[in-house]
């Protein structure tokens, strides 16, 4: 573990972790304004000592939203794919360990709901449930679900044919001990590693929405939605706006990336005697 | 399509009728083969389109003909629309009568626009299609380039660049780009056009041939719409390129190596074959899944045009779905998510087409 904090990469992406964490649990302290307060007379106020990072449109403190932003586009993103992954790897289990005609249909519906484009399908289903923060999360949940159920199973199919599942099966295991104790643990380093990745799209996915208005609404803290209300100044200059929230997602989405391939090296067994 | 050949025994065993069908299926020349093979799904395929469009709608909590009408929904004009959708049929006749209505053409009207939403859609697809376009041939172009770059060019360190492109443009949300490229071009280099339109207000879009304003200019030889329509078209264009270029070139990267580090190019490499063959050998051994992964972006490009569209202006379907959220006008939608579905499962098809015509191994 040591050894792994060394690697720049797995350095820099817990070091974002942690300061998205920081961000999520002390925003109270640490922000200097209230994130929703409007403020009319401190419109579009350039970077400066009172506002570090500036005013939007409506005067409220762009830096005070974007520490409140990470609480929304954090646990939206993370329950989203929490969701996929704990209806995902169990049914990529089942799918993976009975190859019938329910699996084999099961697998057609999951090619057929990824052959829409996923941005497209995301943004229809939003606006007809209904533009809401949970909304979104449901939708991106039900997305992400056939992403880990073909990883979890393409593992297992290479499992059941390993002798220690037939040495399990001749001593008298059920079928239910073998799945989940025998090739569950086995089956699940790649679904980890997706873990990681698929949180950093759903930032992205999250913050997309948003910025096209099939989100959240103002004034809820968000950073898709804060880049999104700085784009018609942007043309005339008030680059403020619409530019430290995007760093903020860029930062986000960099952390989850960077722990998702440090991750698959640690959990890469040929390389941990390195 | 390889279990055809494993088939293929037991086919033989069987009915002699069968055995004279698979005869006559050989005699047609394997191309035209592999598009039947797969032209046979589109029917299925379409079906399960239509079906995920029509469920879409019907989620819409509450009652579809209120939410259709919008504003004008009056007591009578909910029962005339109720009866006129079929509402107060079963679900599976209602589902009948839309495929009835699609097969037809008919998509329903546009409660934003008023129009039919197959005219809708028609006069805004070439815009959509001629950004894609171009953006796809930028992003395959940049993407394979790149990968080839750091496999081949290792021992210069061209491949930890590479990863760091393929890192940070995973991490960039292609809506921060595209309003960074037009700050910098627009507003402070004063490069690039202002981000409104395919086109300079002051000139007329040149006579419609194909829809693509670089194309049909340069047909009628309108050289001022021609160069308008290109300025115009690189800041969307590149936000597109720079964003899903990262993706393609980690795919290919990973295809192109393990080509290039085969036995076989490193036979060709000790007989002394020069190195641009040996990049023109691997590069041309790793097509087909590089083939399969240009498809996927499709779909993504289109996602990507969604929000471009947006941001420039653009005036395509992208922007029109966009409309039809803010609006909640359904109909649109559902148009707009059929065409998008029917146009990746055609890009599909092209695609799969393709990958079996490049590998000569597969049987069909």
């Amino acid at each position: 573990m040591r050894t792994w904090l060394m690697r720049p990469g797995a350095a820099f992406g817990a070091a974002l972790l942690l300061l998205q964490v920081i961000a999520i649990v002390f925003a109270g302290l640490l922000a200097p304004y209230s994130p929703t307060t409007a403020d009319p007379l401190h419109t579009l106020m350039p970077p400066s000592a009172s506002h570090l990072l500036g005013t939007d449109v409506y005067g409220m403190d762009i830096l005070s939203r974007i520490i409140y932003a990470t609480r929304i586009n954090l646990l939206v993103s993370i329950t989203a794919v929490a969701g996929a992954f704990a209806i995902g790897v169990p049914l990529g289990l089942i799918i993976g360990f009975y190859s019938g005609i329910p699996s084999a249909i099961v697998m057609r519906l999951f090619d057929f709901i990824q052959s829409f484009p996923v941005f497209v399908l995301g943004m229809a289903l939003v606006s007809v449930l209904g533009q809401e923060i949970w909304n979104v999360a449901l939708v991106l949940a039900i997305l992400f679900v056939p992403v880990f159920a073909r990883l979890v199973r393409a593992e297992v199919l290479s499992l059941r044919q390993r002798p220690f599942i037939s040495a399990a099966r001749c001593s008298g295991a059920t079928d239910r001990s073998i799945m989940f104790r025998h090739i569950l643990p086995n089956a699940m380093t790649p679904a980890l590693v997706q873990l990681s990745i698929s949180v950093g799209m759903a930032i992205l996915l999250t913050a997309g929405l948003s910025f096209i208005g099939a989100g959240v609404r103002m004034p809820t803290p968000e950073w898709g939605l804060m880049v999104s209300s700085g784009a018609q100044q942007l043309i005339l200059g008030v680059w403020w706006v619409s530019l430290f929230p995007g760093i903020a997602i860029v930062l986000a989405v960099l952390c989850f990336a960077l722990l998702g391939d440090e991750l698959r090296i640690l959990l890469d067994p040929r390389r941990r005697h390195r | 399509m390889i279990e055809a050949t494993k088939g293929g025994g037991a086919a033989r065993a069987a009915l002699p009728s069968l055995r004279g069908l698979r005869a006559i299926w050989h005699l047609i020349p394997r191309p035209l083969r592999i598009i039947l093979a797969r032209v046979a799904l589109i029917p299925m395929q379409l079906f399960g389109v239509l079906l995920v469009t029509f469920v879409l709608v019907r989620l819409l909590p509450g009652d579809p003909a209120l939410l259709l009408l919008g504003n004008m929904a009056t007591p009578d004009a909910i029962a005339a629309l109720r009866q006129r959708l079929g509402l107060d049929q079963s679900v599976w006749i209602q589902f009948m009568h839309y495929l009835i209505n699609v097969l037809h053409g008919d998509l329903g009207t546009s409660i934003f626009t008023s129009h039919p939403v197959t005219q809708d859609l028609l006069e805004r697809a070439p815009a959509t299609l001629e950004l894609i376009t171009y953006a796809m041939i930028l992003t395959v172009v940049l993407g394979v380039g790149l990968a080839i770059l750091s496999v081949a060019g290792r021992r210069y360190g061209f491949d930890r660049l590479t990863r760091l492109y393929g890192l940070a443009a995973g991490a960039l949300p292609d809506f921060w780009v595209g309003l960074l490229l037009i700050f910098f071009f627009f507003h402070i280099a004063g490069w690039a056009p202002a981000p409104f339109g395919r086109l300079d207000t002051y000139l007329t879009p040149p006579n419609t041939i194909t829809g693509f304003y670089t194309i049909d200019s340069l047909l009628t030889g309108n050289w001022a719409d021609l160069g308008s329509a290109i300025s115009r078209l690189a800041l969307p264009v590149i936000t597109i390129s720079l964003v899903n270029a990262g993706a393609m070139m980690k795919m290919t990267q990973t295809v192109f190596a393990n080509v290039y580090d085969s036995s076989f190019v490193q036979h060709a490499r000790a007989c002394g074959m020069p190195e641009s063959r040996i990049v023109a050998m691997s590069l041309k051994n790793s097509m087909p899944p590089i083939i399969t992964t240009a498809g996927f972006l499709f779909g993504f490009l289109l996602g990507a045009a969604v929000i471009v569209e947006t941001i420039f202006s653009w005036g395509g379907l992208g922007q029109y779905a966009v409309q039809a959220v803010i609006n909640s006008d359904y109909p649109a939608l559902q148009g707009f998510v059929m065409v998008a579905a029917i146009v990746v499962l055609l890009v599909y098809l092209v695609v799969d087409v393709l990958y079996e015509l490049v590998d000569p191994r597969i049987r069909i």
